[in-house]
């Protein structure tokens, strides 16, 4: 915290205010129109105005729509299948990295590729890679024998093949936070393990994890927050399909609002996604909090 | 017994570190060398130009050339265009707002408080504000035109540029500013003269930064343009017809959207980390 100095009241103001207007007028206010609207029914390609209907669009959503708790699964099987598996290589990669590998910075450059592309055109690259009849994907597969090209059309596989691209895009993310944090760990504690006789394995376990700790939950929260979102990657890949077997919250909200255009609906779709993010979003505002 | 352990490590290390950068790099290889192929090679497994196949500029003809290069050079004007001028804006803010919370201290509410609440709007589902932002957008009337997408974009990235800047901004001496105070500047010039030029590195990190995200940026562009204001990212959507994937088309596209935040990225690479982790991890 600054010490106190003799500012005018109107100047801390000035300097603050541009910011905090312009987030309550473009982010707050779209959010409580947004609620005031899920409170009524508008389908918007038909009815001219929104009709008040209180809380049977939450009710619909929650005791009589199969669509959106398909979606509501498949987003959590999700996150939680991809925030493990990048988290797991990410560790590997970054305990890896910290060793004294040649040309490190070399690799901490190549891994930013995956996240700092656009999404939607990761998405389509490797739509075109897994498309089942002339991606490169299903031939190399196919030159080893296996021929086994379902993944875009068995409901059963394509949330994998998602998932799959998903770690390839993010894992760098977790693998790249790890590796500064691991350099912010103190030589001397190795050193001491190794005299003591600890094995690798040990020392990683009951001195490096644990020192870790507070920053892999961080990278966890703000992972899982993300790719709760998860859009581009549905939108570019499967469209939500087969069926709806690959439809997230984010996917079906859009479907509901600009392909249905039941904006009543959707809006209220988005304040039930809306608040299970805000509500995860509690545990890592609360830790980024304490750093503030 | 040690050494040999240690080297064995060593040897799985480096296979897994080259099997990693293989998987990590492949498609944008693969996009790279289908980009060159002709419509007729497009689906071959040829991979080296000049040997395997002949490299063509067919795809780069269509899409930068007659047919439909108009088209994608606006989506590259847009795209420059507007992640160039939304940046701009969210740092003007976003300088002014996180060196009020770093340096002044506020009475009615904690500094921290107001960071972390500005710090929430980054959390929300960006499907959650598009509604009503195309409602609002509609009744300004401002559906596909260029303010409304920068207007969007503003409040995606302004709560990460204020939460980066409080950060810059208290990592500078305070005595510098104070030295500038008690010679006589006002708190305005102080930070115009000293601060912001101090923190210069850390303005032009939070620039690319929010250069990158605006110009990935997806869902606000399709649910707030349809033909004029498109960026890179929605004309490449646009590139699946009904025929199916031109897999030459979608590579020359996707290389001239996917390039551009690559290689910025890259030049500061040391702050994405930063970046992406709101701060939390510092190189």
């Amino acid at each position: 915290m600054g010490k106190a100095q003799p500012i005018g009241k109107g100047v801390k103001i000035g300097f603050l205010a541009p910011s905090l207007l312009y987030l309550m007028a473009m982010g707050i206010f779209p959010l409580v129109w947004s609620l005031s609207l899920s409170f009524h029914r508008w389908k918007a390609a038909t009815a001219s105005s929104p009709i008040f209907v209180g809380l049977k669009n939450f009710y619909t959503i929650f005791f009589a729509d199969p669509r959106f708790w398909n979606s509501f699964r498949f987003t959590v099987i999700y996150v939680f299948i991809v925030v493990v598996s990048e988290l797991s290589l990410g560790l590997l990669l970054a305990y890896i990295l910290n060793e004294k590998i040649r040309f490190r910075n070399f690799f901490r450059v190549v891994f930013l590729f995956p996240m700092a592309a656009p999404p939607i055109g990761i998405a389509f690259m490797w739509r075109m890679l897994l498309n089942p009849d002339a991606g490169i994907v299903g031939k190399i597969m196919g030159s080893m024998g296996i021929n086994f090209v379902r993944w875009l059309t068995d409901a059963k596989l394509t949330p994998f093949v998602l998932m799959v691209v998903d770690i390839w895009e993010w894992t760098p993310f977790m693998f790249l936070g790890l590796l500064a944090a691991f350099q912010t760990l103190p030589v001397e504690l190795y050193d001491a393990a190794q005299v003591d006789g600890a094995s690798r394995f040990q020392a990683f376990r009951f001195i490096t994890f644990p020192l870790l700790l507070p920053i892999i939950v961080t990278l966890v929260l703000l992972r899982a927050i993300d790719a709760f979102k998860l859009f581009e990657l549905v939108f570019g890949i499967t469209g939500g399909g087969p069926g709806t077997s690959t439809e997230s919250l984010s996917y079906y909200t859009y479907t509901v609002g600009f392909q249905y255009f039941d904006l009543g609906y959707a809006c209220s779709l988005s304040w039930v996604f809306l608040g299970i993010v805000l509500f995860v979003s509690q545990f890592l505002l609360r830790r980024l909090r304490k750093e503030v | 017994m040690k050494r040999k352990s240690i080297s064995g490590f060593f040897v799985f290390a480096w296979i897994f570190l080259a099997l990693f950068t293989l998987w990590t790099l492949f498609p944008f290889f693969w996009g790279a060398i289908t980009a060159i192929k002709s419509p007729g090679e497009q689906y071959s497994t040829a991979f080296l130009p000049y040997l395997q196949f002949k490299p063509s500029s067919y795809a780069w003809q269509v899409v930068l050339g007659q047919a439909e290069g108009e088209r994608t050079k606006q989506g590259l004007r847009n795209s420059i265009l507007v992640s160039s001028v939304s940046s701009l804006l969210v740092l003007f803010m976003g300088a002014l707002g996180g060196y009020s919370l770093a340096r002044f201290r506020f009475s009615r509410w904690k500094n921290r408080d107001i960071a972390v609440w500005i710090l929430s709007n980054r959390m929300f589902p960006p499907i959650a504000v598009a509604i009503p932002f195309f409602l609002i957008m509609r009744t300004l009337r401002l559906l596909d035109t260029l303010p409304a997408i920068i207007m969007a974009h503003i409040v995606y990235n302004l709560p990460l540029a204020v939460w980066l800047m409080i950060d810059f901004f208290r990592e500078l001496p305070e005595e510098v500013e104070e030295a500038a105070l008690i010679d006589g500047c006002s708190t305005v010039q102080a930070f115009w003269r000293i601060s912001l030029p101090l923190a210069l590195p850390g303005i032009v990190a939070v620039y690319i930064l929010c250069f990158v995200f605006s110009w990935n940026e997806f869902l606000f562009v399709v649910t707030l343009s349809y033909r004029k204001t498109m960026t890179m990212p929605v004309i490449i959507a646009g590139a699946l017809t009904v025929r199916g994937l031109d897999f030459w088309k979608v590579s020359a596209l996707s290389l001239l959207a996917i390039t551009p935040p690559v290689i910025l990225a890259a030049l500061t690479s040391r702050y994405l980390i930063r970046g992406l982790t709101l701060g939390a991890v510092k190189e």
